[in-house]
Protein backbone atom coordinates (compact mmCIF):
# COMPACT_ATOMS: atom_id res chain seq x y z
CA UNK A 1 0.00 0.00 0.00
CA UNK A 2 2.97 2.12 -0.07
CA UNK A 3 2.06 4.76 -2.54
CA UNK A 4 3.82 7.68 -4.11
CA UNK A 5 1.97 10.49 -2.13
CA UNK A 6 2.72 14.31 -3.63
CA UNK A 7 2.50 17.89 -2.45
CA UNK A 8 0.19 19.20 0.50
CA UNK A 9 -0.84 15.30 1.50
CA UNK A 10 2.77 13.85 1.59
CA UNK A 11 3.64 17.14 3.68
CA UNK A 12 1.19 16.44 6.19
CA UNK A 13 1.63 12.76 6.14
CA UNK A 14 5.23 13.16 6.93
CA UNK A 15 4.68 15.24 10.09
CA UNK A 16 1.81 13.00 11.63
CA UNK A 17 1.80 9.65 9.63
CA UNK A 18 -1.90 9.15 9.02
CA UNK A 19 -2.62 8.12 5.64
CA UNK A 20 -1.32 4.38 6.21
CA UNK A 21 -3.86 3.54 9.05
CA UNK A 22 -6.65 5.85 7.22
CA UNK A 23 -6.08 3.99 3.59
CA UNK A 24 -6.15 0.48 5.92
CA UNK A 25 -8.85 1.43 8.59
CA UNK A 26 -10.91 3.35 6.86
CA UNK A 27 -10.33 2.95 2.85
CA UNK A 28 -9.80 -0.89 2.83
CA UNK A 29 -11.35 -2.01 5.95
CA UNK A 30 -11.65 -5.59 5.52
CA UNK A 31 -15.38 -6.68 6.33
CA UNK A 32 -16.86 -10.25 6.88
CA UNK A 33 -17.71 -12.24 3.74
CA UNK A 34 -21.37 -13.32 3.39
CA UNK A 35 -22.67 -9.82 4.63
CA UNK A 36 -25.99 -9.21 2.76
CA UNK A 37 -28.14 -6.22 2.55
CA UNK A 38 -29.32 -6.39 6.28
CA UNK A 39 -26.03 -5.30 7.61
CA UNK A 40 -26.83 -1.91 5.48
CA UNK A 41 -29.28 -0.47 8.01
CA UNK A 42 -26.89 1.10 10.46
CA UNK A 43 -25.28 2.70 7.56
CA UNK A 44 -28.43 3.72 6.41
CA UNK A 45 -29.21 5.47 9.56
CA UNK A 46 -26.23 7.28 9.77
CA UNK A 47 -26.57 8.41 6.39
CA UNK A 48 -30.11 9.63 6.64
CA UNK A 49 -28.82 11.39 10.20
CA UNK A 50 -26.14 12.88 7.70
CA UNK A 51 -28.93 14.22 5.43
CA UNK A 52 -30.81 15.43 8.51
CA UNK A 53 -28.47 18.11 10.09
CA UNK A 54 -27.03 18.87 6.47
CA UNK A 55 -30.83 19.67 5.60
CA UNK A 56 -31.36 20.78 9.56
CA UNK A 57 -28.32 23.10 9.34
CA UNK A 58 -29.83 24.96 6.27
CA UNK A 59 -33.25 25.45 7.89
CA UNK A 60 -31.59 27.02 11.26
CA UNK A 61 -30.57 29.91 8.62
CA UNK A 62 -34.53 30.83 7.78
CA UNK A 63 -36.16 29.22 11.01
CA UNK A 64 -37.63 31.42 14.24
CA UNK A 65 -38.36 29.77 17.18
CA UNK A 66 -40.93 32.33 19.21
CA UNK A 67 -45.12 32.08 19.03
CA UNK A 68 -45.05 34.97 16.42
CA UNK A 69 -42.51 34.05 13.79
CA UNK A 70 -42.26 30.41 14.07
CA UNK A 71 -45.85 29.52 11.71
CA UNK A 72 -44.61 32.52 9.09
CA UNK A 73 -40.97 31.80 9.14
CA UNK A 74 -41.74 27.95 8.41
CA UNK A 75 -44.24 29.25 6.00
CA UNK A 76 -42.12 31.57 4.44
CA UNK A 77 -39.30 28.50 3.83
CA UNK A 78 -41.64 26.43 2.52
CA UNK A 79 -43.26 28.72 -0.34
CA UNK A 80 -41.30 31.42 -0.80
CA UNK A 81 -37.56 30.29 -0.37
CA UNK A 82 -36.02 28.22 -3.63
CA UNK A 83 -35.93 24.72 -2.65
CA UNK A 84 -37.44 25.27 0.57
CA UNK A 85 -40.23 22.49 0.00
CA UNK A 86 -37.03 20.07 -1.22
CA UNK A 87 -35.00 20.95 1.78
CA UNK A 88 -37.67 21.05 4.39
CA UNK A 89 -39.16 17.60 2.70
CA UNK A 90 -35.90 15.69 2.92
CA UNK A 91 -35.55 16.97 6.92
CA UNK A 92 -39.45 14.94 6.86
CA UNK A 93 -38.98 12.19 5.09
CA UNK A 94 -35.12 11.56 6.42
CA UNK A 95 -36.65 11.94 10.03
CA UNK A 96 -39.41 9.39 9.22
CA UNK A 97 -37.36 6.87 7.50
CA UNK A 98 -34.62 7.35 10.34
CA UNK A 99 -36.60 6.05 12.50
CA UNK A 100 -37.64 3.40 10.28
CA UNK A 101 -34.44 1.93 9.23
CA UNK A 102 -33.35 2.12 13.29
CA UNK A 103 -36.43 -0.34 13.73
CA UNK A 104 -34.65 -2.77 11.18
CA UNK A 105 -31.16 -2.33 12.45
CA UNK A 106 -32.30 -3.54 15.78
CA UNK A 107 -34.46 -5.95 14.49
CA UNK A 108 -31.61 -7.40 12.49
CA UNK A 109 -29.16 -6.88 15.61
CA UNK A 110 -31.79 -8.97 17.58
CA UNK A 111 -32.43 -11.86 14.72
CA UNK A 112 -28.28 -12.32 14.52
CA UNK A 113 -27.29 -12.10 18.05
CA UNK A 114 -25.24 -9.35 17.64
CA UNK A 115 -25.53 -7.48 21.56
CA UNK A 116 -24.29 -10.80 23.09
CA UNK A 117 -20.65 -11.14 24.04
CA UNK A 118 -18.07 -9.25 22.62
CA UNK A 119 -20.97 -6.44 21.81
CA UNK A 120 -23.06 -5.75 24.58
CA UNK A 121 -22.24 -2.20 24.95
CA UNK A 122 -22.65 -1.29 20.88
CA UNK A 123 -26.13 -2.84 22.36
CA UNK A 124 -26.95 -0.40 25.31
CA UNK A 125 -25.15 2.44 23.11
CA UNK A 126 -27.72 1.66 20.30
CA UNK A 127 -30.17 1.39 22.60
CA UNK A 128 -29.90 5.56 23.90
CA UNK A 129 -28.81 6.71 19.97
CA UNK A 130 -32.55 5.23 19.72
CA UNK A 131 -33.72 7.06 22.47
CA UNK A 132 -32.38 10.25 21.29
CA UNK A 133 -33.63 9.93 17.79
CA UNK A 134 -37.33 9.86 19.10
CA UNK A 135 -36.32 13.30 21.50
CA UNK A 136 -35.54 14.52 18.34
CA UNK A 137 -38.75 13.53 16.66
CA UNK A 138 -40.87 14.74 19.38
CA UNK A 139 -39.27 18.23 19.64
CA UNK A 140 -39.16 18.67 15.88
CA UNK A 141 -42.88 17.50 15.47
CA UNK A 142 -43.61 21.43 17.38
CA UNK A 143 -41.30 23.55 15.67
CA UNK A 144 -43.97 24.28 13.03
CA UNK A 145 -46.30 25.75 15.41
CA UNK A 146 -49.53 24.60 13.69
CA UNK A 147 -52.49 23.09 15.28
CA UNK A 148 -50.88 19.44 14.68
CA UNK A 149 -47.45 20.60 16.27
CA UNK A 150 -49.16 22.17 19.22
CA UNK A 151 -51.77 19.11 20.22
CA UNK A 152 -48.99 16.49 19.55
CA UNK A 153 -46.71 18.05 22.10
CA UNK A 154 -50.02 18.51 24.20
CA UNK A 155 -50.86 14.91 24.62
CA UNK A 156 -47.04 13.87 24.52
CA UNK A 157 -46.73 15.95 27.35
CA UNK A 158 -49.58 15.27 28.97
CA UNK A 159 -48.17 11.56 28.76
CA UNK A 160 -45.80 12.74 30.74
CA UNK A 161 -47.58 14.31 33.52
CA UNK A 162 -49.83 11.33 34.23
CA UNK A 163 -46.20 9.67 36.06
CA UNK A 164 -47.42 9.38 39.62
CA UNK A 165 -46.20 12.58 42.24
CA UNK A 166 -43.45 13.77 39.93
CA UNK A 167 -45.81 13.79 36.88
CA UNK A 168 -46.82 17.75 37.33
CA UNK A 169 -43.40 19.12 37.84
CA UNK A 170 -42.02 16.74 34.97
CA UNK A 171 -44.71 18.50 32.76
CA UNK A 172 -43.30 22.06 34.06
CA UNK A 173 -40.25 21.23 33.84
CA UNK A 174 -40.40 20.55 29.77
CA UNK A 175 -43.06 22.66 28.94
CA UNK A 176 -41.31 25.94 30.88
CA UNK A 177 -43.91 26.36 33.56
CA UNK A 178 -47.68 26.11 32.79
CA UNK A 179 -48.65 26.93 29.98
CA UNK A 180 -47.17 25.52 26.48
CA UNK A 181 -46.34 28.56 24.70
CA UNK A 182 -43.15 30.74 23.92
CA UNK A 183 -40.62 29.05 26.84
CA UNK A 184 -41.43 25.60 25.37
CA UNK A 185 -41.27 26.33 22.00
CA UNK A 186 -37.64 27.89 22.13
CA UNK A 187 -36.68 24.89 24.52
CA UNK A 188 -37.99 22.67 22.52
CA UNK A 189 -36.09 24.51 19.22
CA UNK A 190 -32.53 24.46 21.49
CA UNK A 191 -32.79 20.92 22.86
CA UNK A 192 -33.93 19.89 18.62
CA UNK A 193 -30.84 21.64 16.94
CA UNK A 194 -27.94 21.95 20.05
CA UNK A 195 -28.27 19.54 22.98
CA UNK A 196 -29.82 16.57 21.22
CA UNK A 197 -27.26 16.67 18.24
CA UNK A 198 -24.30 17.31 21.02
CA UNK A 199 -25.25 13.84 22.38
CA UNK A 200 -26.04 11.86 19.27
CA UNK A 201 -22.67 12.73 18.29
CA UNK A 202 -21.17 11.63 21.56
CA UNK A 203 -22.87 8.52 20.96
CA UNK A 204 -22.19 7.53 17.67
CA UNK A 205 -18.73 8.25 17.78
CA UNK A 206 -18.77 5.75 20.44
CA UNK A 207 -21.05 3.21 18.21
CA UNK A 208 -18.69 3.67 15.58
CA UNK A 209 -15.48 3.12 17.36
CA UNK A 210 -16.69 0.21 19.40
CA UNK A 211 -17.69 -1.30 16.27
CA UNK A 212 -14.27 -0.80 14.99
CA UNK A 213 -12.40 -2.49 18.00
CA UNK A 214 -14.55 -5.48 18.05
CA UNK A 215 -15.10 -6.13 13.64
CA UNK A 216 -18.62 -6.42 12.37
CA UNK A 217 -20.36 -9.40 13.82
CA UNK A 218 -20.20 -12.76 11.51
CA UNK A 219 -22.79 -13.13 9.71
CA UNK A 220 -24.53 -16.82 10.87
CA UNK B 1 -5.48 -9.82 -5.93
CA UNK B 2 -3.65 -9.21 -8.81
CA UNK B 3 -6.84 -9.82 -11.13
CA UNK B 4 -8.80 -7.92 -9.25
CA UNK B 5 -6.69 -4.58 -9.65
CA UNK B 6 -8.25 -3.44 -12.45
CA UNK B 7 -11.79 -3.84 -11.32
CA UNK B 8 -10.72 -2.31 -8.04
CA UNK B 9 -9.85 0.84 -9.96
CA UNK B 10 -13.04 0.69 -11.78
CA UNK B 11 -15.00 0.72 -8.75
CA UNK B 12 -13.05 3.46 -6.69
CA UNK B 13 -13.21 5.77 -9.81
CA UNK B 14 -16.98 5.23 -10.35
CA UNK B 15 -17.80 5.85 -6.54
CA UNK B 16 -15.14 9.05 -6.82
CA UNK B 17 -17.41 10.29 -9.69
CA UNK B 18 -20.34 9.77 -8.61
CA UNK B 19 -19.45 10.73 -4.99
CA UNK B 20 -18.50 14.24 -6.83
CA UNK B 21 -21.75 14.48 -9.22
CA UNK B 22 -23.92 14.62 -5.78
CA UNK B 23 -21.93 16.42 -3.31
CA UNK B 24 -21.64 19.10 -5.95
CA UNK B 25 -25.48 19.02 -6.33
CA UNK B 26 -26.40 19.12 -2.77
CA UNK B 27 -23.61 21.96 -2.53
CA UNK B 28 -25.44 23.62 -5.31
CA UNK B 29 -28.85 23.26 -3.85
CA UNK B 30 -28.09 24.41 -0.49
CA UNK B 31 -26.34 27.89 -2.25
CA UNK B 32 -29.40 28.13 -3.89
CA UNK B 33 -31.64 27.93 -1.04
CA UNK B 34 -29.33 30.13 1.02
CA UNK B 35 -28.61 32.49 -1.56
CA UNK B 36 -32.77 32.83 -2.43
CA UNK B 37 -33.59 35.60 -0.86
CA UNK B 38 -30.77 37.94 -2.38
CA UNK B 39 -32.96 38.06 -5.64
CA UNK B 40 -36.28 37.56 -3.91
CA UNK B 41 -36.40 40.04 -0.73
CA UNK B 42 -36.58 43.12 -2.37
CA UNK B 43 -39.50 45.73 -2.43
CA UNK B 44 -40.73 47.88 -5.30
CA UNK B 45 -40.21 51.28 -5.12
CA UNK B 46 -42.87 53.56 -3.23
CA UNK B 47 -44.46 57.09 -3.84
CA UNK B 48 -44.35 58.50 0.05
CA UNK B 49 -46.33 62.23 0.82
CA UNK B 50 -43.94 63.68 3.03
CA UNK B 51 -46.37 66.84 3.79
CA UNK B 52 -48.03 70.00 1.89
CA UNK B 53 -45.97 72.14 -0.60
CA UNK B 54 -46.70 75.19 1.51
CA UNK B 55 -44.78 74.21 4.04
CA UNK B 56 -41.99 73.80 2.70
CA UNK B 57 -39.85 76.72 2.35
CA UNK B 58 -38.30 78.03 -0.67
CA UNK B 59 -34.24 78.03 -1.16
CA UNK B 60 -33.26 75.80 1.60
CA UNK B 61 -33.50 72.07 2.42
CA UNK B 62 -36.62 70.97 4.07
CA UNK B 63 -35.91 67.59 6.21
CA UNK B 64 -38.43 64.57 5.54
CA UNK B 65 -38.87 61.48 6.89
CA UNK B 66 -40.22 58.88 4.51
CA UNK B 67 -42.06 56.15 5.88
CA UNK B 68 -43.45 53.12 4.45
CA UNK B 69 -43.92 49.50 4.92
CA UNK B 70 -41.82 46.97 3.25
CA UNK B 71 -42.14 43.05 3.76
CA UNK B 72 -39.09 41.45 4.72
CA UNK B 73 -39.22 38.24 4.35
CA UNK B 74 -42.24 36.65 6.41
CA UNK B 75 -42.08 39.74 8.11
CA UNK B 76 -43.67 42.76 8.13
CA UNK B 77 -41.80 45.80 8.57
CA UNK B 78 -41.60 49.70 8.73
CA UNK B 79 -39.07 51.39 7.43
CA UNK B 80 -37.59 55.07 7.85
CA UNK B 81 -35.41 56.95 5.33
CA UNK B 82 -34.05 60.24 5.37
CA UNK B 83 -34.21 62.97 2.57
CA UNK B 84 -33.69 66.64 1.73
CA UNK B 85 -36.02 68.62 -0.27
CA UNK B 86 -35.79 71.59 -1.53
CA UNK B 87 -38.22 73.80 -3.47
CA UNK B 88 -37.52 76.63 -5.75
CA UNK B 89 -40.72 78.04 -6.76
CA UNK B 90 -42.84 75.14 -8.35
CA UNK B 91 -39.80 73.07 -8.49
CA UNK B 92 -38.58 70.40 -6.46
CA UNK B 93 -35.49 68.50 -5.83
CA UNK B 94 -34.92 65.82 -3.70
CA UNK B 95 -31.59 64.27 -2.33
CA UNK B 96 -31.50 60.81 -0.33
CA UNK B 97 -29.47 61.62 3.04
CA UNK B 98 -27.74 58.21 2.61
CA UNK B 99 -24.26 58.88 2.99
CA UNK B 100 -22.43 57.28 -0.23
CA UNK B 101 -19.63 55.77 2.03
CA UNK B 102 -21.43 53.47 4.11
CA UNK B 103 -24.61 54.42 4.55
CA UNK B 104 -24.81 56.81 7.69
CA UNK B 105 -27.32 59.67 7.34
CA UNK B 106 -25.89 62.92 6.31
CA UNK B 107 -26.67 66.64 8.30
CA UNK B 108 -27.46 69.76 6.45
CA UNK B 109 -25.78 72.83 8.25
CA UNK B 110 -26.95 75.94 6.74
CA UNK B 111 -24.68 78.13 7.30
CA UNK B 112 -21.97 76.26 5.36
CA UNK B 113 -24.00 75.42 2.90
CA UNK B 114 -22.92 71.90 2.69
CA UNK B 115 -23.87 68.24 3.79
CA UNK B 116 -21.75 66.52 6.33
CA UNK B 117 -21.38 63.33 7.45
CA UNK B 118 -21.24 62.27 11.08
CA UNK B 119 -19.76 58.92 11.02
CA UNK B 120 -16.20 59.99 8.61
CA UNK B 121 -16.34 63.42 8.02
CA UNK B 122 -17.41 63.44 4.22
CA UNK B 123 -18.58 66.56 3.25
CA UNK B 124 -20.84 66.96 -0.21
CA UNK B 125 -21.97 70.59 -1.17
CA UNK B 126 -25.29 72.68 -1.70
CA UNK B 127 -25.65 70.00 -5.32
CA UNK B 128 -25.41 67.39 -3.29
CA UNK B 129 -21.63 66.83 -4.80
CA UNK B 130 -19.36 64.74 -2.78
CA UNK B 131 -16.01 67.65 -2.04
CA UNK B 132 -14.11 66.26 0.26
CA UNK B 133 -13.93 62.83 2.81
CA UNK B 134 -14.41 59.29 1.77
CA UNK B 135 -17.50 59.47 -0.43
CA UNK B 136 -17.17 58.13 -3.65
CA UNK B 137 -20.31 59.24 -4.96
CA UNK B 138 -22.77 62.36 -5.39
CA UNK B 139 -25.96 61.74 -2.72
CA UNK B 140 -28.31 60.42 -4.77
CA UNK B 141 -30.90 62.62 -6.75
CA UNK B 142 -34.75 60.98 -5.47
CA UNK B 143 -37.78 61.40 -7.55
CA UNK B 144 -40.40 64.22 -6.31
CA UNK B 145 -43.58 65.07 -7.65
CA UNK B 146 -46.41 67.48 -6.35
CA UNK B 147 -49.66 66.14 -6.33
CA UNK B 148 -53.60 68.58 -4.83
CA UNK B 149 -50.41 70.19 -3.17
CA UNK B 150 -48.89 67.44 -1.57
CA UNK B 151 -45.52 66.47 -1.75
CA UNK B 152 -44.38 62.64 -2.83
CA UNK B 153 -40.89 61.43 -3.03
CA UNK B 154 -39.51 57.95 -4.34
CA UNK B 155 -37.94 55.94 -2.27
CA UNK B 156 -35.66 54.77 -4.81
CA UNK B 157 -33.37 56.63 -6.46
CA UNK B 158 -34.17 56.96 -10.14
CA UNK B 159 -33.66 53.77 -13.08
CA UNK B 160 -30.56 55.03 -14.31
CA UNK B 161 -31.24 58.87 -12.79
CA UNK B 162 -28.55 61.10 -13.87
CA UNK B 163 -25.96 61.86 -10.92
CA UNK B 164 -25.56 65.74 -10.15
CA UNK B 165 -22.26 66.73 -11.60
Amino acid sequence: MAKERRGLIKALDDRFHFMDSFEKDVLDHPVPPRLNFMYCFGGITFFLFCLLCVTGLLMAAYYVPSPEAAYASVEYLQFEVTLGSIIRGLHHWSANLMILFICLHMIRIVITGSYKNPMEFHWISGVFLFLLTLGFGFTGYLLPWNMRAYWASKVGIGMATTIPKAGEFIGNVVRGGEPLGALTLSRFFATHVIYLPILTLAFLGLHFWMIRKTGVAEPL
Amino acid sequence: MEHNSGRRRLCKAGLAGIGTIFGLSALGGGAVFLGSPALTNKSEGQWIEVGALDDFEEDTYNQVVLEFSIQDGWAYATQKMLAYVRRRGEKLYALSAVCTHLGCNVRWEEERGEFVCPCHAGVYDKEGKNIAGPPPHPLPKLPVKVEDGTVLVYNKQEEGGESHG
